[in-house]
């Protein structure tokens, strides 16, 4: 009996996840625990092992498909076993489970589409290999049927009539040029791999540039990046910190978690945690725009940026006002460390409610954060530096730390996201005020 | 005084090749030559050394045969029927050259030429002077070997690749100074002869501008065939007896020792030819004529071609160049890197090393993601048959697209198995292209095939 491959549900918030990439094909061999395919969600991507042994019966789906979690998308079983009859008997069970989704989605969609258009399975797969809609290709099959010929000749037209040389039709192809816009510099204008890869017109004498193609986590976080800026009108407020108490306080604790959990303490936990309790008490900077409605978030859940290898990801740390501090650097610690070597699961990464950046290791001082959607505030943390400052009439030197909250000004205005700060600021440099 | 459009300076692969080109072109032209037409490549150069290497190659199978159960009853050879041989081949090429030359209505004068400031010729024909002018001027006046400074060498009668021809009785002991292309070709003529040959280089390895492994390869097989290799030694004085040479060399240690040979070979690098061009004024690129992508020398309507250009100093790298200058002297425009990105490089030792694109490392400094496959010829059945299994095929390739990046072959007919690999890399065919191509069995090209098939991650016989 073939196993069922399911989309799964990486966090409590997954809802579908798209396909990025296939690492068997049909027919091969897989074992359990083998990379079988990766997904990309709404903020990770992911490879999935398979969990069972056995050959590569079907994918039901292709790359960059969207599939809703828990949909079977592929089989796994013995070489000789039939497939299509399981096929049929899951796709029943899907329309006995969802028969409102599967009308209201075709209710979405054109009018033209909906229409059944008859084609050959030969022919569909043909099509959608090239990313061809089935409504622009004529079929002369049997009733307008569509076959496998109609879609290659359909090709041949789109295919422009070039000469072009093997290594130029790869080039060309990863890099998405149109070979008809392309003036080729070869023997009767054949296409070169030169004429597609301008940037590296003499080889030795130029450095090439390298290309990454934004993918995974990069195309993350740039859509993310883009939502938030775009849509959220951000305004950001600086202030400057004296850290000396914390200082005294972290020197303090520091031996004694570092004893008891192993971990040191860093500023980021104590700044975590008197956020935490800020954010209690400021509810409206630990919230959520929600169509009309904006959502005051029951927990405090902060989520801490982090650079991974392959660029920023948050992991969360919840309830932060409700744990101590050696609970706080033990978790932080965790996740940190997991986020370094791209190991969070998406639980780890959902659900925050405001996030901390800090970029305090470098020699940076003050900065303006984007906020990560759907929170309505990210806090920036600087570099804590020695400065003069006027403390009862005489200039001393103190530890100065700068603080750059940046919000959403569709939901917080000026004055309370002012209050938050000037609050924050006072119970970092009256940390005592934390135990009321 | 006679007007042309075109005069050519000298008649080697880079001059006459030019010279009939731009005949081509419809222009009037005149090519000068000091001595002989086809340059050092016809008369002290490629061919004649070919010449005597198919006569080793021929001794060498002999002496192979007897194991092979084919006797012979003694194997004499005499050196100046081979050395006839070799001079009868060069004759019928020369031949072949003159009529081509006058078929192409090409005036040619067997003089030494001295370019004057108005781009007029003065030409010594020895017992005759005789001046000329002409429009547009390609300098293809070549290179002669280079005569090291080591101490006590002006004092001894040594050979040079221009007089080594010349010799008339085999020694017993031959040292040759230098591992490049030319000393290791040599080297391989002289031992097939019974000759007892030493080669000396400063290098840490024998023919170091080609891949290492090609180059340990080659070591490998050399010592076999009893010829020493010292590396790392440089010759630090010479002296000659009469009877025979006396070099003091040391290693990169400091360690002196002596070697005595009977005869010495020098085969240290080559000069570029640049006397009767002083009054140019030309610019110059260290000991060689400056020219940009269009052969164009600092002088306007002045061109220069081969190995007093320097680069590459190949026969068909001087011809390449040659139709180049003679297109763009003839009023068109081409550029050098229309016809250069593919330069094969040939030795023509046993086994053969021929190699074209870039090097390993190379390819590395250029940011390229290589990926490579060595196949060696003891897993290919033509070469096993044929006796002839020392050696590999190494396939060069770039990562993501699988282009052919770079080949080195070791092995007999190396040097003709190797313009597959160019074709491939000239007409841009991938590796993919490559290993889906059938190839003729059983022969030595399999190896290509295996090696792209290998780079594909379907190897059948690796």
């Amino acid at each position: 009996m073939a196993n069922e491959v399911f989309m799964p549900k990486l966090g409590a918030s997954m809802e579908s996840g798209t396909i990025l990439q296939w690492f068997k094909e049909e027919g091969e061999s897989i074992s359990e625990g083998e990379m079988l395919f990766e997904v990309m969600t709404d903020k990770v991507n992911i490879e999935i092992e398979a969990d069972s042994t056995g050959v590569l019966l079907k994918k039901l789906y292709e790359v960059n498909d969207e599939v809703p979690v828990n949909q079977v998308i592929a089989y796994i079983g013995q070489k000789t076993e039939d497939v299509e009859g399981l096929m049929k008997e899951s796709l029943e069970d899907e329309r006995d489970k969802t028969p409102n989704d599967n009308k209201e989605d075709h209710n979405l969609m054109p009018f033209k589409e909906r229409e059944k258009i008859r084609a050959t399975p030969a022919a569909r797969k043909q099509a959608r290999d090239y990313q061809i809609e089935l409504n622009e290709i004529v079929g002369t099959g049997p009733r307008g049927r569509i076959q496998l010929d109609d879609v290659k000749e359909f090709v041949n037209k789109l295919e422009p009539d070039v000469k072009v040389t093997p290594l130029a039709t790869k080039i060309a192809k990863a890099e998405q040029i149109n070979l008809d816009e392309i003036k080729g510099s070869g023997v009767q204008g054949k296409i070169m791999s030169e004429d597609v890869r301008p940037q590296r017109s003499r080889v030795g004498e130029e450095r090439r540039e390298e290309r990454i193609q934004m993918k995974g986590i990069r195309k993350v976080i740039s859509q993310r990046m883009i939502e938030s800026a775009f849509t959220a009108p951000h305004a950001t407020i600086t202030t400057e910190v004296d850290m000396s108490a914390i200082k005294e306080m972290r020197q303090e604790l520091l031996p004694r978690i570092e004893e008891q959990i192993g971990e040191r303490i860093s500023y980021t936990e104590i700044i975590m945690k008197a956020v935490g309790l800020m954010l209690k008490k400021h509810r409206i900077i630990n919230s959520s725009l929600q169509d009309d409605y904006i959502i005051l978030h029951p927990n405090v859940n902060i989520g801490l940026a982090v650079a991974a290898p392959d660029g920023l990801v948050v992991p969360v740390i919840k309830e932060c006002d409700q744990r101590g501090l050696t609970e706080l650097t033990e978790v932080t610690k965790g996740v940190t460390r997991l986020a370094r070597e791209n190991k969070l699961n998406l639980d780890q990464m959902s659900g925050s409610t405001f996030t901390i950046s800090n970029l305090g290791m470098y020699a940076i001082d003050a900065f303006s954060p984007i906020i990560n959607q759907p929170e309505s505030a990210i806090l920036g943390v600087g570099r804590i530096l020695e400065k003069p400052v006027g403390v009862a009439g005489t200039i001393v030197l103190r530890p100065m730390m700068a603080l750059s909250l940046s919000f959403d000004h569709r939901i917080i205005d000026g004055a309370p996201a002012a209050a938050f700060l000037t609050e924050l600021k006072e119970t970092l440099e009256k940390p005592i005020v934390m135990l009321a | 005084m006679k007007q042309f459009d075109i005069a050519v300076l000298g008649g080697g692969p880079g001059g006459y090749v030019a010279a009939i080109r731009a005949a081509k072109e419809g222009q009037s032209v005149v090519l000068i030559e000091a001595d002989e037409l086809g340059g050092t490549c016809l008369n002290r150069g490629c061919i004649p050394s070919k010449t005597l290497l198919k006569q080793a190659e021929v001794v060498n199978d002999i002496k192979k045969f007897e194991k092979w159960g084919v006797k012979t009853n003694g194997l004499q050879f005499s050196l100046e029927q081979m050395m006839g041989r070799k001079d009868q081949v060069i004759h019928q090429l020369r031949r072949g050259i003159s009529s081509l030359l006058n078929a192409n209505k090409i005036e040619v004068y067997r003089g030494f030429g001295t370019i004057q400031q108005d781009c007029s010729i003065d030409i010594n024909l020895g017992d005759d002077q005789k001046k000329i002018h002409a429009d547009r001027i390609i300098i293809a006046t070549g290179s002669r070997p280079l005569i090291p400074n080591i101490p006590g060498l002006d004092q001894c009668n040594v050979y040079t690749s221009d007089t080594i021809f010349d010799i008339n009785e085999i020694p017993n002991s031959l040292m040759i100074i230098g591992g490049g292309v030319i000393g290791v070709e040599f080297a391989c003529i002289f031992a097939s002869l019974n000759v007892k040959v030493t080669i000396v280089e400063t290098e840490d390895r024998i023919i170091s501008s080609e891949d290492d492994e090609a180059s340990a390869e080659l070591r490998k097989s050399l010592e076999r065939q009893g010829i020493e290799i010292l590396t790392d030694h440089e010759v630090i004085s010479l002296s000659d007896s009469d009877i025979e040479f006396k070099a003091i060399i040391k290693d990169s240690d400091g360690n002196k020792k002596k070697l005595i040979a009977e005869k010495v070979l020098l085969a240290v690098g080559r000069v570029p030819n640049t006397k009767g061009l002083e009054n140019l004024n030309l610019e110059m690129k260290g000991p060689f004529i400056k020219v940009n992508h269009k052969m164009e020398t600092s002088q306007l309507n002045v061109y220069a071609v081969g190995d007093v250009i320097g680069g590459l100093q190949l026969a068909h790298v001087a011809s390449a160049e040659g139709i180049i200058a003679a297109m763009n002297a003839g009023g068109e425009q081409v550029e050098r890197d229309d016809y250069f990105r593919v330069v094969p490089r040939c030795i023509y030792t046993f086994p053969q090393v021929a190699s074209v694109g870039y090097t390993e490392s190379e390819a590395e400094n250029l940011g390229y993601h290589v990926k490579k496959v060595k196949f060696p010829l003891q897993a290919n059945g033509k070469a096993l048959a044929m006796g002839e299994d020392e050696g590999f095929i190494k396939v060069i390739s770039e990562e993501q697209y699988g282009e052919v990046l770079g080949v080195v072959i070791v092995g007999t007919q190396a040097t003709e198995i190797i313009s597959e690999a160019s074709s491939y890399i000239f007409l841009e065919g991938t590796v993919e292209e490559l290993s889906k191509m059938i190839h003729p069995h059983p022969s030595l090209s399999e190896g290509f095939f295996e090696s792209a098939n290998a780079l594909m991650g379907n190897s059948i016989h690796m």
